[in-house]
Order: structure tokens, then sequence, then C-alpha cells
């Protein structure tokens, strides 16, 4: 039987190879296009998911609130936070702490190598977590002061091998650390990509004996997991989280009318999830994820729809077959699973060109999208799982519509011709075809939006000049007294030479996060309980001048008054401490941490990070010598020589550094990547979505033409002009793609603004964001049905009507 | 074999019944050549196909040797149907996608008969037509009458007990007319197949045994 069906079916694909041919290919590229998205979300699903007490694992993050109103949103918490809670609550297992090493030098010889966001780790590190050891005792590797744990290829880096327990390393301050465990490197799906571990109590040991960090409630910074029980409910848990920090920090909290909430995250959301203030590094986007998700499946979909339309119409052609068939005894779950075995073939050949595709643009996938497919990873097993649930929904969606109405007809009326297009069926089609477009508008409009956000975002008015601005990294020098005498000379040194205008050290640069978060700032004049939380950035008396950033009120810093302890505001920051007027702040004291600074000046806000970020309270605080990034206005002219030159003056000040430098405005733009990215891959799909869309169009063009020869032939006979002919075959399409509009619209309004809640600036989508679309769409679907329409509307009526 | 008692058929437009049969009572016994006359819109091949079962009847009561083929499910029909009777169009109706010896072959798949079995059945069915060389063509790439007779060694393949026969020489010239009645006569005598077959032509039948005339619906009983 099966044989039968095969021969059946392949003499079919053969015959009408046109039809098959748009079929194949539409279904492959929907499926490929759906296959390599869900390979990326399945990546972007799949974070720290290695694992074993994965489900255990919670991360606690904290809440700041400043007079009842929520400030600020952090990974990490307290130090004492873990040992509190361990203690108090029976459900907690174990936890394990982590904290940010600073900048960590290696001395190798003359070498300097420095080390990529280290971090401290307490001892249960490699009990939580499952990052399997090379080398070492898990239990014991990170229990000592000074010792240290290296990821696989920095131990091969170091020591050329990983035969590496008890080495030595010596490190910023000449700190000597012991190395007892190699671990295996972190996946790259994982929230953590550690290159080496200082034991915790390394840290300990170095605050000293009167810091005890399970008494720290007031000092921040630390990432605490916990690996609950099993069993264990997360949210009763977190409720009794309150009780012990009232208990133990109520009284310090109550002084400055400060809040804090502590919840648990899983370890598995933290990856998506997660955006908060000291993440262990950055995290990805669960919301562009699941939206790439609604793209796969409005891609495939359509495809499906394809399949759906092109064999409903072409069952007229079909019907005899069925007639004869159920004449000589076949019945209709027979007739039913013949074309549901059609569907199934076609859908393999399909998926077999799909691969095909797949293979042959992953390579150019990941180049223009930055993901990291590799044809391997296709090997996987959620690869093959989705490819086979693919396969196995395709070919039942796609053929279960077309096999029950070509199993319906009554061999009578087909065998007698009798049979003619069911309104029913091309309503259905016409309501297929309008959710096709419905989609394609969708996406294209998304498109539009996506690209329009991104050119609002870099067109608009920074507030700050940051052209021909080259910027230097600190040299990694290991401190001494002769350091920042040195780099005030090499600054200087700078100044002087031609093609260099303006220079400025600071501890932070646009393009990025402020670092450094301080809280409990206040006017001398206030309470305690009014303080809050501001970013702060260090900067020498050039800043302001450097970028070019707008005085509202007050002044800049100036040499001539001789000050060292003034602090600019922005007017966020003007507007947190209390001034509604700017003018009011100037001359003010603030209480910065037991210092007393004056507030000298308020700027306008300007954009620190790209316009996905609000502005925030910022103040910048002068330190004439301050330490950091050097940034450098060079003359357009001559970019390369200026370049040369500062190297030169590098070298001379800091023999053996290299010598790294980046161009601000290219470092503040790299902030859109991922929304370029993005947008691309939108694109991308859009186009793949509208082209198949448009095959489908071709194919139930060709069909319902055929059908209207007689009619048009009629027509001709009467005296219609081809012109009137050709109107009322586009008339159709045209109202088939603005019923499809009406749909989109206000779905695609909706996700817009749902999708633009993540950026702090956004565009307002106009009338083009949505008419743009539709027309194009029109011409694109006007084009496709043209072939057809022309052919038919000049053809000779003679022909057609006597074919009756 | 076949007993119709008071088979009407109708359809209503407007409101209007407008009968395509009406209060037909016939007995055909098994053995009989039944030929069926009457002009065009009489209600010829209705009658036929609720013979046949493709069509149902609105009224009246259909035994089937001794099944009631009124109250059936169609499921059940359409066993009764594949293991009894065989159907030849006017049109032949061959699927053109397949070849000769698969047309024939299509209403044994549909009894679930056994591969080895089949290939039996249909070659000796070929041998028996003559058609051994032409097993591998299309019906497109055959005569008219050489499509009729694929469509009648479909219709005896499964050795049906009644043969349902459309006008079965309607496309066909004279000569090739001539040979299909032949045929029809040959298996009716010989192998004991009862038929029932439409005609415009007294001529075709005449090779039957028996005369049904229809007019408007009703059978108009001998004077």
């Amino acid at each position: 039987m099966f044989k039968n069906y095969l021969k059946i079916a392949w003499r079919n694909i053969f015959h009408h190879k046109a039809y098959a041919a748009i079929n194949i290919v539409g279904l492959a590229l929907g499926i490929a296009a759906c296959l390599l998205i869900l390979q990326y979300v399945n990546y972007e699903l799949g974070f720290d998911r290695q694992h074993a007490r994965k489900e255990n694992i919670y991360r606690v993050i904290q809440d700041r609130y400043d007079n009842g109103k929520l400030s600020t949103q952090w990974a990490a918490g307290a130090y004492a936070v873990g040992s509190a809670f361990k203690e108090a609550f029976p459900e907690i297992d174990d936890y394990v702490r982590l904290n940010q090493a600073g900048s960590q030098v290696l001395r190798r010889g003359n070498d300097l190598i420095k080390l990529e966001n280290p971090y401290f780790a307490s001892s249960s590190f490699f009990k939580i977590f499952s990052f399997p050891l090379v080398k070492g005792d898990p239990a014991t590797a990170l229990k000592e002061p000074f010792t240290v744990a290296l990821s696989e290829t920095l131990a091969k880096k170091l020591f050329g091998s990983v035969d590496v327990l008890g080495k030595e390393l010596k490190v910023t301050g000449d700190r000597i650390y012991k190395v007892t465990a190699v671990y295996k490197d972190m996946p790259s799906q994982s929230h953590m990509h550690f290159e080496a571990l200082f034991s915790f109590a390394s840290f300990v040991q170095l605050i000293g004996p009167d810091n005890n960090p399970d008494n720290a409630w007031n000092w921040d910074g630390c990432l605490t997991y916990l690996l609950l029980k099993p069993g264990t409910d997360p949210k009763k848990l977190e409720k009794k989280f309150m009780a012990v920090v009232t208990q133990k920090n109520g009284e310090s909290l109550k002084q400055y009318n400060a809040d804090v909430k502590y919840y648990l995250q899983p370890l598995t959301d933290i990856h998506l999830y997660s955006n908060r203030m000291l993440e262990a590094g950055a995290n990805g986007d669960g919301k562009t994820t699941y939206l790439l998700m609604g793209i796969a499946f409005f891609v495939v979909l359509i495809a499906w729809i394809n399949y759906i339309n092109l064999a409903t119409a072409r069952a007229i052609s079909r019907a005899k077959e069925v007639g004869i068939r159920k004449a000589v005894g076949s019945q209709r779950s027979q007739l039913i699973g013949q074309f549901l075995f059609e569907s199934a073939l076609l859908n393999a050949m399909a998926v077999a060109l799909a691969f095909v595709i797949i293979l042959a643009v992953v390579p150019l996938f990941n180049r223009l999208t930055g993901q990291s497919i590799s044809i391997g990873q296709l090997g996987g097993g959620m690869f093959w799982l989705n490819f086979l649930l693919l396969y196995i929904a395709g070919s039942f969606i796609s053929g279960i519509y077309p096999a029950l109405v070509l199993s319906s007809f009554k061999p009578i009326v087909v065998l007698k011709g009798k049979l003619v297009h069911t309104t029913q069926g091309s309503y259905l089609r016409k309501g297929l075809v309008v959710l096709q477009f419905a989609a394609s508008l969708f996406l294209l409009i998304g498109t539009l939006a996506v690209s329009k956000q991104i050119r609002y975002m870099k067109k608009q008015e920074l507030g700050m000049n940051i052209d021909q601005t080259l910027v230097i990294k600190k040299p990694i020098v290991v401190t001494d007294s002769t350091f920042l005498n040195q780099l005030t000379s090499f600054k200087n040194s700078l100044e002087g030479q031609s093609g260099i205008q303006k220079a400025s050290s600071s501890t932070s640069v646009p393009g990025e996060p402020v670092g450094w978060n301080a809280g409990g700032i206040r006017l001398l004049s206030q309470p305690e309980n009014v303080a809050k939380q501001y970013r702060v950035i260090g900067v020498d008396y050039d800043y302001v001048d450097m970028f070019d950033l707008k005085v509202k009120a007050g002044r800049n810093f100036s040499r001539d008054f001789g000050e060292k302890k003034g602090v600019i505001f922005n007017e966020s920051a003007a507007n947190q401490i209390g001034f509604t007027k700017p003018e009011d702040a100037i001359g003010k004291d603030i209480f910065f941490w037991g210092d007393t600074l004056r507030i000298v000046g308020v700027v306008h806000n300007f954009h620190q990070q790209s316009l996905r970020d609000a502005f925030e309270p910022l103040i910048l605080r002068l330190f004439p010598d301050v330490r950091g990034y050097i940034s450098l206005k060079v003359h357009a002219a001559d970019v390369k020589g200026s370049i040369t030159k500062v190297e030169k003056e590098w070298n001379r000040f800091f023999p053996g550094n290299t010598f790294e430098y980046f161009f601000l405005d290219e470092h503040f733009n790299s902030q859109y990547k991922s929304d370029q990215q993005f947008g691309l891959v939108f694109g991308i799909f859009t186009t793949m979505a509208i082209f198949v869309a448009c095959m489908g169009l071709f194919g139930l063009a060709s069909f319902t033409t055929l059908q209207k020869t007689k009619e048009i032939g009629i027509r001709k006979v009467l005296g219609a002009s081809v012109n009137s002919i050709l109107k009322a075959l586009y008339q159709e399409f045209a109202w088939l793609i603005l019923v499809a509009f009406v749909i989109a619209t206000p779905i695609a309004w909706f996700a817009i603004n749902k999708w633009l809640e993540g950026y702090a600036f956004r565009m307002r989508p106009d009338t083009i964001t949505f008419v743009l679309p539709l027309l194009v769409i029109l011409l694109v679907a006007l084009i496709t049905v043209s072939y057809q329409t022309i052919k038919a509307a000049l053809a000779n009526p003679v022909h057609s009507l006597r074919t009756e | 074999m076949i007993t119709l008692e008071h088979i009407s058929k109708w359809v209503t437009t407007a409101g209007l019944r407008t009968f395509l049969l009406k209060d037909i009572n016939l007995t055909i016994k098994e053995g009989e050549f039944v030929s069926i006359m009457g002009p065009s819109g009489s209600g010829k091949s209705t009658l036929l196909n609720v013979i046949g079962m493709l069509d149902d009847a609105d009224e009246g009561k259909y035994d089937f040797m001794g099944n009631q083929v009124h109250s059936m499910k169609e499921k059940q029909r359409s066993q009764l149907y594949k293991q009894y009777i065989g159907f030849v169009f006017q049109a032949y109706h061959l699927i053109d996608e397949l070849t000769v010896y698969e047309n024939i072959e299509t209403p044994l798949l549909y009894q679930d008969t056994k591969s080895t079995e089949r290939k039996a059945m249909v070659g000796d069915m070929l041998d028996r037509f003559q058609m051994v060389g032409k097993k591998d063509l299309f019906p497109t790439q055959l005569s008219g009458g050489q499509q009729q007779l694929v469509g009648i060694a479909r219709a005896l393949i499964s050795s049906p007990k009644l043969i349902l026969a459309d006008e079965p020489t309607g496309n066909l010239n004279s000569r090739q007319g001539e040979e299909i009645m032949e045929l029809f006569k040959k298996l009716n005598e010989e192998d004991g197949v009862t038929i029932i077959q439409v005609t415009h032509s007294e001529k075709n039948a005449a090779y039957g045994n028996r005369i049904i005339h229809l007019l408007d619906g009703r059978i108009e009983h001998p004077r």
C-alpha cells in the first residue's frame, strides 16, 4: 500500500514540478529559518544547565530602597548574607560567596599578564557548582588563604601544562598565591566566566581581622549563591529573610531611612532575566530570545500555510483520483492516510533541503549576527529533536486539512465532473493568505521599528562630545609611589604635543556603566536618613571641558580656585538630592563618606550610556591626579600621526606595558551592537518570510487565474479591456493585503511598544513605520501575481471558451 | 440478489421537491444481465449509483444479498461494496498517474490482498485481456477502447458478483463497443457475473436478458 502511495506521490511531484518546487523550497526555507533561530534560542535557554544541583541553587539578589523608593537593584549584596541565612534557616544546605578581586596582574619574569575578571570564591564553590576539576580536590581547593584555582587555558598559558598544583603565582602587591586546583574552562553557556578564582579566605586575610565578612551588613558587593535542600520552596524561604535582615541590620537601615530586600533568583534564570548591578558578567536578554522564537514560529507557519493553500487549490485536479479510489473501494481514512503520506514525503524532502540550506548558510549567519553556531553543535540532541518535531508537526499541520478536504469528495460528484470550487474552500484559502500577509506585515513593521529605534538612538544629541576622542587604558604597572606622578607627567607631556588638543583622565568614560556606586550621600544640612545612592566618576580638572559637558548652573572645576574638594552634579543628581532649581545647589556642601565636598556646578544630563538606559544621578568628583582612562582629543587631520606620537610617549613612560587604546565614538556605538544584530536577524528572517509568502501567492495566483480563465474569456467577449480585467484581478489580492494590514497593525503596535519599554529613550513609531511595509508588501505581491494575471488577461478568449 | 422497495430520491430547490427516482421497486436475481434504458435525465445513472452504493436513496429499502443497505453505516457499506461490486464508467476513470498494471491492482490494495497474490491476480487479468505488453503504459498512452478494457479489468480484479456499467461504450467507436459487449456477455454466461448496464443503445441493450425502461424517475412497466 505504501509503495503505491509513494509511487503516486512521487509521480505527482514529478509531473507538477513547479508546484512541488514552490512547496518544497518554501517549506525548506521556513524550516531552515526556524531551525536556525531555534538553535540560537536553545543556546540562550540552555545557560547554567550543566550544574548537577541546578534546581536547588539560587542567587541572593537585593533591591535597595531610599525613603521607601526603589533606588538600585543588585546582583550582589551584603557579605554577611550567606552565613547569616545559613545559620538561620535549616533549608539552606550550603552557600558560596564570590566577590571581584579587582584588577590583578601576574608577573612572569619580565612579562605582566592582566587577569580578566578575577574573583574571590569561598571554599564551597566547587561543591555547589559542577565545574569539573582537571587537577585538585573540589573539597579543599579554595579552603586555605592565598590559594588560587586556575582555568585550564590560563594554567597552560602561564605554565605550559596543567600539572601545576603547588606552583606559586605572584600577583599585584607581590602577594604569593599557591595553585590548588585547575578547572576545565567554564563553558560558554554559563553566566560565570572566571579565568582564575582566588580563595575567599585570602580576601578575609587581606581586609584584616577587624573586618569580619560574617558581620558585614553594610558593605556590598558580594555575590551569594545558596544551595537549598531538595524540596525547599524558595518563595516561602525568601519571605523569611526580612526578619533576619531587620534583626541584624535594622537599626542602621532605619538611621538612613533605607531598606534592603533580598530575593532568591534561580540559577537558571540569571542569564536571561537578570540585568542588575555587579553581575558577574554580561547577560542575555529574555525578551529578545522570546521575540526571536515568535519570529521562528511565524516563518514556519507561513511555509505551512503555503502548503495548505496550494494543496487545497490543487484539489480539483486531484478530485478525480479521489473519486476513482473511492469507487474501487477506498475508505475515507485510507485516503486521509494517503494524503498525509504525501505531505510527509514533501516535508521530508523539505527538511532534507532545509538541512542543506542550514549547512550552507551557518557561516554567513554567524558572521552577520555574531552568533557562534557551529556545524558540530548542529549535531546536538536538541537540534535533532527540533528537526524531528518540525518534520512531524509540519507533515501533520500542513497535511491534515488538505487531506480532509480531498478525502471528503463524493465520488459520483467528482466523477461526473460536477465539482466546482466551493466558496467555503476559497474563503479559507483567502483567510490563510490574509494570515500569511498579516505575519509578513508584522515582521516588516517590526524590522522597520527596530532599525528606526537604532537610528534614533545614534542620532540623538548625547549632551556631550565624543568625536575625535582617543582613550588609552591605564597601564597595568604594579603600583609604586612614583606611579601617580608618572601618570601625571605622561598626561602633561601629551598635552604639549601638536595634534592633541585636550587631555583628561577619569575613572570612567562614556559608553559604559559607571563602576562606582556610592550610597549614604546627602547634603551636610540633611539628616542621615535621607541619604541616597549616586553614581560617581572621579575626574580631573579637564573632564568637563574634554567632553564638552554643558554647565547649567555654577561653574566648571578650576585650577585657579585651588579647590580639591569639589563636585559637579548632573541635573538628575541635583534633583535627587533635593533641588528643583539647579542654581540652588551651587555652593552647598555634601556629605560623602566622611568627606565634605562642595557642589561647584550642575551640568545638563548627558548620556553616559546608550539611550537604552535612563539618566542616572551622577556626581563628578574632582581628583586632580585621578588614575584611570586617559582621554585625548586629537585633530581630525592627522589621527594616525597622533597615535604614533602617543604610543612613543607611552613606551617612554611605561616600558613593558601594552599600549591599548580605542576611539570613544566607536566604543560608545558598540553598545548598540546587540541591537543592530537583533535588527539584522529580524530583517533576514523577515525577508525570508516575505519571500516564502510570495512563493505561495504565486502558486495560488496561478490556480485562481486558471479557474477564472473562462470568466475572463466571457468578459473579454463582452467587451472588457485588458486593463479593466487586470484591475479586477489585482483588486482581489490588494483587498486581502489590506485586511491583513488591519489585523497586523494593532498587534505590531502593541509588540513594538512592549519592546520599546526596554529603552529609556525611544522613538515614537509614526505612520511611515506602518504604511511603508504595507506599500512594500502590496508592491511585492502585485509583482508576484502579475505574471499570471497579465498572461490570463491577454489570452485570446476563443481558446479559453472553446475548452468548455 | 438485489431487492429495491419503494426507493425514492429527490433534490429540493426553492422548497420544491424534484424527484430523481420515484417509488422504484425492482428485483434482480443473481446471474441476470440487465440493461437500464431511458432518455437523458430519466434517472438511469442515479439508479445505478444507488444500487452501487455510491449514492443514498432518500426513502425506501435496499436489500443486497441479505444485507439491509439502507440502514448500514458508510464503513460497512464500503466493506460490502468492495467485496461484491465492480464499477465500469463511461469515461473509464483511470488514475492518470498510475500505469495499467497499477490501475488494475488498486482495488486489491484496498482489500489488503497479499503482494504475491496480487501479482498473480493482476498477471492473470492482463493475460486474459491480452494487455501484458501494455502493463507499464500510462492511461493517456492508450486508445479509448484499451482504456475501457483496463477499466473492466480493474472492475473484475476482485472477482465481483455484480458489475455495474454506466454507458460503458459511450465514448467508444462501434467496433470497440461490440468487443466490450461481447466481453460482458461472456462474463455473464461463463462466469455467472451479474451485470447491470445503463445504455442508450437498443443494440447494446439486446446483449442483456432483461431491459428496464426509466422515465422521469419511474420504472415504466410494459403495458
